[in-house]
C-alpha cells in the first residue's frame, strides 16, 4: 500500500473532513482551521463577549505567542505546544475543550492538530478574504482530454489521486443534459434527431449558443436568482397580503436573456434608483431590496419590523454577494468570521434609508412604489425615464391601525433614498428598542474584506460599487460558484452560502480563483462564464459510476465523472409541460394560478384560492403564483425554495410524497394524458415505434430491448386491465381540464396513459444524467 | 470492505433516504449492515447519538389553541379583581411600551374581571373556568402551567416563536427537529403529522406552512399535513380510472426498469428511489386504514363528541391524533384556530370551549385507559395570553382583550409531567408570570427532554452555526416532572 493510499484509508476510517472532501494529507485551510473555529471559537475567536483567557486562535499572533510562559504553538513540536498539551491532556482541569463545552474534539481532530504542529504548523490568512489569483493551468499527463482551462485543474487533481475522467457521456445524454441545464426543458425529439446526425466539430458548442440565446434560458436561470432575492406574490406575514413584484420578475427574465453583465446587474438592483438619470427599468430592477417580507398584521409594532426589513437586505447581501453569514454579527460579534457587531451596523446603515413604513397596508405594494407604462415592458425611450416613487402617506383614520397607502397591479415596489439619512445605531442584543445612541453610525465595509479603494463609501451606490470591483475578495468567487452548483449540482464550495471560516473549503481553490478572475475580465460576462463551464470536458463526462468510485467519492467532489442530479421542482413540472405539447411560451406577466388541491389556501388561511383557467394552467412554473405561508404544496415536495429569506442551496431528498405526486397528481395525470395522445398519433403504427417513440419523447433515448420488453409487457397489462373495465378506462382520461382527442379510442388511449406515466416516473426522467 | 460498506451506509442515512424509507431500504440491502444499530434503537433514521438517556416519552401530541386563549378566563383565577372592575390598570403594573397598536392608543385601560365562573376541580383543587368543564373532570391528571410568558405579541411571530424557537420565521419546527433526532417508528407513516382544524366561529388566525416546516433542515423531516377535505395526504389517492391493482402492476415495472437504470448509472440514489415508491404504495393502504374509523366503538366516538368522525372538525382530529400515536407516529401537532377574542370574549370563549373541550380531554382520557398515557407527552396552549384590561368597550357583560405575551397558561400531562399540579403563579393582576417563570424555550426544552433529547445537544449546522431549537436559552423545568 503506498502511503497516499494509506493516508486516504486512515482520513477515511477515521472520517476527517479531507477525507469526506475525497483528498488526501492534512491541510491548514481544508482540515485545521475547521476544527479550530468549530470547536475553540466560540471561547476564543473573534467574539469579545465570549472569549476565555484573552486568547484568540483566530489571531496569528495569539496563535504563536506566549501565555504564562509557554508558547500556544510551536512549529514542528507539537511536545512543546500548549494548544496539543491541553486537548491531550487527560487532566479534567486541563483538558480542552472543557468537559462541560459542548464541543468536544474527536481523537481524529486532536490527530489532525498534532499533526498540523508537528509538520510545521502552516498558518494562512482564511483564503477567501484574499483577493483571487489568476492562477496559471497546471501541467497534466493527459492533455488531450481537456477542453479548456478547467479541465486542467481537475485533471490535475484527478491524476494527484491517481484517478481517471470518465470517458464522454453518450451524445444523447449530453443534449438532453446541457438543454436541461441551459433553458429548464428537455430537448425534443427533432432536436435530438439534429443533433445526432451533426458530427462536424464544434456541433455540441454551437448548440450551447443556440440555447443560450434562447429565451428559455432567462426564464431558467432567472429562477434560482428569484430564490436568492426571495421573491413572491405576498408579503409573508400572517394574512400574507397580496402584492405585485411581477414586473421586477420580469426585468430579470430580460436581463438574464440580454446578457447583462454581472456587475451591472449588481449595481442596477441594489441602487439603480441612485444612477444618474436613472431610467425606469434601473429604477425598477431595485425590487431586489424590497422583495423582502413585509409585516402588515393588525398591533404590530411599526418600528420594530422596519429594523427586520434592513436586516433582510443585510443578511441577503451577504449570502448572495459576499458569501458570508453576516446575521451572525446582527446580536453580538461574528463568532467565527472577523465581522463585529458595529460592522454589522455599518452595512445597515447603507439600507436604512428608505422612505417605508414598518407596517404594511392591507392588501398591494407598499410604498415607496412607482406605476408602470400601459406599454410595460416594451417602454418607448420617453417611457423609460425616472420616476419619483410615491411616499408613504399614513392612514390614521382607523384609530388603532396606522397603515400607508398602497399600490395597485399596475405599481411595483423599489427603491428610494431618503433626503435626510436615518441615523443608524448598534442595536444591542439587535432588538429594535435598545440603540446605543452614543453614537451614530456611518455606513462602512467591514475592514477584514480588504480594501475600500481609498475613498469613502458614503451609499448604497458606492456599496454596490464596491462589490463589483475588481479587488472585491468574495463577488465574484461566490458568484461563479453558484453558477458550478447549477451545473454540476455542488459548488467548488460546497456551502455556497457561507464562504466564511465555518464554510467548507473549496475542493479545487486554483480553479475557483482561476474562474473568479476570468469572470471579472470577461467583464461580468455571464454567458461566457456559463459557455465556458458546459463545454468543458469534465461536464460533458459520463456520470455513471460504480460501487468502487462511490466508496472512494461519495459526493463526486473530485469530478471523476459527470453531475447526476434530480431535477429541481420547477424543471420537473415544465418538463412535463413540455413533453405533453401543453407548455405555453409565454414570458412574463401577472403571476398564474394552476391546478391546486381543493381547499389548501381556506383550510388555513382567510382566503380562497381562485384557480385560473386555460392557457394560464400550462405556463412555465416560474410564473406560479407564490404564496409564501402557503406556497404551492407540490413545488415543496420537490424541495422547491419557500422565499421566506434568501436561499442559494436547498437539498434534494428523495420520498415517498414525490412518488405520490408524479403518479397521482392531477398535473402529471393530465400531461401523461396527453403526452399518450402524442405517442398515439406521431408514434407510429406498432406498438414497439409507439414505445420507442414515447419512451424517447420522455427520457431523451430509445430504449433497451429489455426495457422494451418490459413496457410492452406493462402496456399489455394495463390495455387488458382496461378492456375489462371500459368505465375505469374512461375515468382516467377525464383528468385535468384539457379537452381529450376523442378520435383515440378510450381503452387504447387509457392503456398508454399509464405507460406514459410509468415512463415519466422513472428515476431517469427526473434525473439530469 | 468495511470501509465500503460505512460510505454506503453514510450515504443511505446521511443523504439519500428520508427518515421513512431507511426500513425499505435495509431489506434490499445486506440486512447485516443495518442490523446492529436498527436493532437497538427500533427507529428508523433519527442520530446515532439518540436519544441522549432514557425517554420518558415516546411521542408528543400537542393541542396548539392557536389565537392565543385567555388565562384570565379559561385557568388564572382572579377573584380579587372582581371588586377593580373598571379602574384602570396601574401603569407600574403594565407599562405602556409594550403594547399591541391596536390598543396601544386607548385612552383607557380598564380592568376587565372574568365574566367567567371557576371551581375547584379534582382531589387537586386546580382552578378551572366554566368553559372547560370535561377539562375541569380530568384536573388531577394534567399539570396546569400558569406562568408561562413569551416575547412576541402578534400572532404570526409568536406562534413561529413557539413553534420553531425563533419568531422570524427560517427555523425547523419542533416536530422537525424530532423527526431528525429520533427518526421514526413506523416504515409506514411519516415519523410527524400535522392537522388542523376551525371552530364553529369559522373565523381565526391564519396557519401558516412552516408551523410544521423543517426550515433548514432537510425536507424529508417536515411534518406531513393530514387535510380534512379532498386527499388526506395529498396525492395519496390514485387517479380515477387506477385501482391498487393497476398501480401495483405500475410499479412492478417502474421497480424493473428502475433496477435496470441502477445497473447502468451506479448511483445508490436509484435505489433509494424504488424505496421511497413501494413506501409510497404502502402508505396508500395504510392512511386509509389509519382513517377508517369503523372499528372504533360508539361508546369511543361519542367520548369525543359528535364530530368525532367528521374529517377537518377538532375532534375528529384528536382521535385521529390517537391513532397515529398508536401506529408509532412520533410527533403528532394539532392547531385549532379561533382563540383571538379581542371583542365579545365571553360568548366568543364560552363557543372555542364547546368546540375543544370535550374532545381535548376525551384524548387524555382515551390515551389513560389504554395504558398509552404514561409514554405519551400532552401540551396543550396557544401563542400568547390576554390582556386583563379590556380591549374597546367595557360592560357588565362584555369586553375583549388584547394579546398579552408576559403570561398565559399551558398544561401537560402524561409522561413523566406530576399529575395534579397547579404550577407557576401571575402577580395580582394577571400581567406578569412572577413565580416559577417559564419562558417559551423551557417548555421547548422539557418537551424535549422528555424525548430523552439534551436540547443543547441536539444541533444542526447551518450557515456555519449549530442551531438548536432552543437558540441559546432554554431549562428544563423539573419541577413539573414526576
Amino acid at each position: 500500500m503506498n502511503s497516499k493510499l494509506f493516508a486516504f484509508v486512515f482520513l477515511i476510517g477515521l472520517g476527517a473532513q479531507g477525507a469526506q472532501n475525497g483528498f488526501a494529507g492534512v491541510d491548514f485551510n481544508r482540515d485545521v482551521v475547521p476544527i479550530l473555529s468549530d470547536k475553540c471559537f466560540h471561547c476564543h475567536g473573534p467574539d469579545n463577549e465570549t472569549r476565555e483567557a484573552d486568547l484568540r486562535l483566530d489571531k496569528q499572533q495569539d496563535v504563536f505567542g506566549e501565555r504564562d510562559g509557554r508558547r500556544i504553538v510551536v512549529p514542528g513540536d507539537s511536545e512543546q505546544s500548549a494548544l496539543v498539551r491541553r486537548i491531550r491532556s487527560q487532566d479534567i482541569d486541563e483538558r480542552m475543550p472543557p468537559a462541560h463545552s459542548t464541543r468536544q474534539l474527536s481523537s481524529t481532530e486532536i490527530d489532525v492538530l498534532t499533526s498540523w504542529v508537528d509538520e510545521g504548523a502552516k498558518w494562512t490568512k482564511h483564503w477567501a478574504f484574499e483577493p483571487p489569483q489568476r492562477r496559471d493551468l497546471p501541467a497534466v499527463q493527459d492533455a488531450a482530454w481537456t477542453q479548456n482551462a478547467i479541465d486542467h485543474f481537475v485533471l490535475r487533481r484527478l491524476e494527484q489521486e491517481e484517478l481517471k475522467p470518465s470517458q464522454r457521456a453518450d451524445r444523447e445524454t449530453l443534449i438532453r443534459r446541457v438543454t436541461l441545464d441551459l433553458t429548464g426543458l428537455p430537448p425534443t425529439p427533432e432536436e435530438i434527431d439534429a443533433f445526432l446526425k451533426d458530427d462536424s466539430p464544434g456541433s455540441y458548442e454551437r448548440l450551447v449558443d443556440r440555447f443560450l440565446a434562447s429565451p428559455r434560458y432567462g426564464e431558467h436561470m432567472a429562477r434560482p436568482w428569484l430564490d436568492a432575492a426571495r421573491y413572491a406574490d405576498t408579503d409573508g406575514y400572517q394574512n400574507d397580503r397580496i402584492r405585485y413584484m411581477w414586473p421586477w420578475r420580469d426585468w430579470v427574465i430580460m436581463a438574464m436573456n440580454e446578457g447583462m453583465p454581472f456587475d451591472q446587474f449588481t449595481i442596477e438592483q441594489l441602487a439603480g434608483d441612485m444612477l444618474p438619470d436613472a431610467t425606469l427599468f434601473q429604477q425598477i430592477a431595485t425590487g431586489f431590496g424590497r422583495n423582502h417580507r413585509i409585516n402588515s398584521e393588525g398591533g404590530s409594532i411599526p418600528e420594530e419590523w422596519a429594523v427586520e426589513y434592513v436586516v433582510d437586505r443585510v443578511d441577503t447581501l451577504g449570502t448572495v454577494w459576499l458569501g458570508l453569514t453576516l446575521g451572525c454579527a446582527r446580536c453580538h460579534d461574528h463568532k467565527y468570521d472577523p465581522m463585529t457587531q458595529r460592522d454589522y451596523y455599518q452595512l445597515f446603515a447603507f439600507f436604512n434609508n428608505v422612505p417605508e413604513w414598518g407596517l404594511g397596508p392591507n392588501n398591494g405594494n407598499s410604498p415607496p412604489f412607482i406605476e408602470l407604462p400601459k406599454s410595460w415592458p416594451h417602454l418607448s425611450a420617453v417611457e423609460n425615464r425616472l420616476i419619483v416613487p410615491a411616499r408613504y402617506e399614513l392612514n390614521t383614520k382607523q384609530v388603532s391601525v396606522v397603515r400607508p397607502n398602497s399600490g395597485g397591479p399596475e405599481t411595483v415596489m423599489v427603491m428610494h433614498e431618503l433626503k435626510e439619512p436615518r441615523s443608524t445605531y448598534l442595536l444591542r442584543r439587535g432588538q429594535y428598542s435598545q440603540p446605543d445612541k452614543s453614537e451614530v453610525l456611518r455606513p462602512s465595509v467591514p475592514t477584514s474584506l480588504g480594501d475600500r479603494h481609498d475613498t469613502e463609501l458614503k451609499n448604497r451606490l458606492d456599496l454596490a460599487k464596491w462589490l463589483v470591483h475588481p479587488t472585491n475578495p468574495l463577488t465574484a468567487r461566490v458568484t461563479v460558484n453558484r453558477y458550478w452548483q447549477m451545473f454540476f449540482g455542488a459548488g467548488i464550495v460546497r456551502t455556497s452560502e457561507n464562504f466564511g471560516i465555518q464554510g467548507e473549503a473549496p475542493s479545487h481553490p486554483d480553479l475557483l480563483d482561476r474562474l473568479a478572475v476570468e469572470f471579472v475580465q470577461l467583464d461580468w460576462d455571464v454567458k461566457s462564464v456559463h459557455r465556458l463551464m458546459v463545454t468543458s470536458a469534465t461536464y460533458q463526462q459520463s456520470s455513471s459510476t460504480n460501487s468502487k468510485l462511490v466508496a472512494r467519492d461519495p459526493d463526486n467532489r473530485l469530478l471523476a465523472r459527470g453531475p447526476r442530479v434530480r431535477l429541481s421542482a420547477h424543471e420537473i413540472r415544465d418538463q412535463a409541460l413540455a413533453i405533453s405539447g401543453l407548455l405555453s411560451d409565454k414570458i412574463g406577466g401577472l403571476s398564474v394560478k394552476p391546478y391546486m388541491p381543493p381547499g389548501i389556501w381556506r383550510a388555513i388561511s382567510n382566503n380562497k384560492y381562485a384557480q385560473d383557467k386555460g392557457e394560464s394552467l400550462y405556463r412555465r412554473s416560474l410564473y406560479t403564483y407564490w404564496r409564501r405561508t402557503i406556497p404551492p404544496p407540490t413545488m415543496m415536495t420537490f424541495n422547491a425554495a419557500e422565499r421566506e429569506v434568501c436561499i442559494v442551496r436547498k437539498g434534494h431528498t428523495n420520498s415517498p410524497l414525490q412518488a405520490l405526486t408524479l403518479m397521482n397528481n392531477v398535473t402529471f395525470v393530465e400531461t401523461s394524458r396527453l403526452m399518450a395522445e402524442r405517442i398515439l398519433c406521431e408514434g407510429g403504427d406498432t406498438l414497439d415505434a409507439q414505445v420507442n417513440f414515447g419512451f424517447r419523447l420522455g427520457i431523451g433515448r430509445f430504449p433497451t430491448s429489455r426495457e422494451l420488453d418490459l413496457l410492452r409487457d406493462a402496456y399489455h397489462e394495463f390495455f387488458w386491465k382496461y378492456e375489462n373495465d371500459r368505465a375505469a378506462a374512461a375515468k382516467l382520461l377525464t383528468v385535468g381540464e384539457f379537452p381529450r382527442e376523442k378520435r383515440h379510442d378510450t381503452i387504447q388511449l387509457a392503456a398508454m396513459t399509464m405507460l406514459a406515466s410509468t415512463i415519466m416516473n422513472l428515476d431517469e426522467a427526473v434525473t439530469k444524467e | 470492505m468495511n470501509n465500503l460498506n460505512a460510505i454506503n451506509r453514510r450515504h443511505f442515512f446521511g443523504r439519500g433516504a428520508t427518515g421513512l424509507g431507511t426500513a425499505a431500504l435495509a431489506s434490499l440491502l445486506n440486512p447485516d449492515l443495518f442490523a446492529a444499530r436498527e436493532q437497538s434503537r427500533n427507529a428508523i433514521g433519527g442520530l446515532e447519538s439518540m436519544p441522549h438517556f432514557a425517554a420518558k416519552a415516546k411521542r408528543v401530541i400537542w393541542m396548539f389553541q392557536s389565537g392565543g386563549p385567555s388565562q384570565l378566563d379559561l385557568f388564572d383565577y382572579k377573584p380579587q379583581l372582581q371588586e377593580r372592575f373598571g379602574q384602570e390598570v396601574p401603569t407600574s403594573v403594565y407599562p405602556a411600551d409594550r403594547k399591541t397598536t391596536m390598543t396601544a392608543g386607548q385612552t383607557s385601560f380598564p380592568t376587565a374581571p372574568s365574566r367567567l365562573k371557576f371551581k375547584r376541580h379534582g382531589q387537586c383543587g386546580t382552578y378551572v373556568s366554566e368553559v372547560l368543564p370535561n377539562i375541569a373532570k380530568i384536573a388531577d391528571d394534567i399539570c396546569v402551567v400558569k406562568s408561562m410568558y413569551t416575547e412576541a405579541i402578534n400572532h404570526d411571530p409568536a406562534i413561529t416563536f413557539y413553534q420553531t424557537g425563533s419568531q422570524i420565521p427560517g427555523r425547523p419546527s419542533i416536530g422537525a427537529w424530532m423527526t431528525y433526532g429520533l427518526g421514526s417508528e413506523n416504515a409506514n407513516l411519516p415519523g410527524f403529522v400535522a392537522m388542523t382544524s376551525r371552530g364553529s366561529a369559522k373565523a381565526g388566525q391564519p396557519l401558516y406552512d412552516r408551523l410544521w416546516g423543517s426550515g433548514f433542515l432537510p425536507a424529508k423531516y417536515q411534518g406531513v399535513k393530514f387535510r380534512g377535505q379532498g386527499d388526506p395526504v395529498l396525492d395519496i389517492n390514485n387517479p380515477p380510472g387506477v385501482d391498487s391493482e393497476t398501480r401495483r402492476k405500475m410499479l412492478n415495472a417502474l421497480g424493473k426498469l428502475n433496477e435496470l437504470q441502477h445497473t447502468e448509472a451506479g448511483d445508490p440514489e436509484i435505489r433509494t428511489r424504488i424505496a421511497q415508491y413501494e413506501l409510497a404504495f404502502r402508505m396508500q393502504t395504510s392512511v386509509p386504514e389509519l382513517l377508517d374509523l369503523s372499528d372504533e366503538p360508539e361508546h369511543i366516538t361519542s367520548m369525543y363528541g359528535k364530530d368525532a368522525k367528521q374529517p377537518g372538525k377538532y375532534a375528529y382530529n384528536c382521535l385521529i391524533a390517537r391513532r397515529l400515536a398508536e401506529r408509532g407516529v412520533r410527533f403528532i401537532q394539532l392547531f385549532h384556530m379561533g382563540w383571538d377574542q379581542h371583542g365579545n370574549l365571553p360568548t366568543q370563549i364560552r363557543a372555542q370551549g364547546r368546540d375543544t373541550d370535550q374532545a381535548s380531554a376525551a384524548l387524555v382520557k382515551d390515551l389513560k385507559q389504554r395504558g398509552m398515557l404514561e409514554d405519551t407527552l400532552i401540551v396543550w396552549g396557544g401563542e400568547f395570553g390576554r390582556t386583563v384590561y379590556s380591549q374597546g368597550g367595557l360592560t357588565n357583560k362584555s369586553y375583549g382583550r388584547d394579546h398579552h405575551p408576559n403570561c398565559m397558561s399551558y398544561w401537560l400531562a402524561g409522561a413523566g409531567i406530576k399529575p395534579g399540579l397547579s404550577y407557576g403563579e401571575t402577580d395580582d393582576y394577571s400581567v406578569n408570570a412572577v413565580v416559577d417563570r417559564v419562558h417559551v424555550h423551557d417548555l421547548q426544552a422539557t418537551i424535549l427532554h422528555q424525548m430523552g433529547i439534551d436540547h443543547e445537544r441536539l444541533t444542526y449546522k447551518y450557515q456555519g452555526r449549530h442551531f438548536r431549537l432552543t437558540d441559546v436559552h432554554g431549562k428544563v423545568v423539573r419541577d413539573i416532572l414526576a
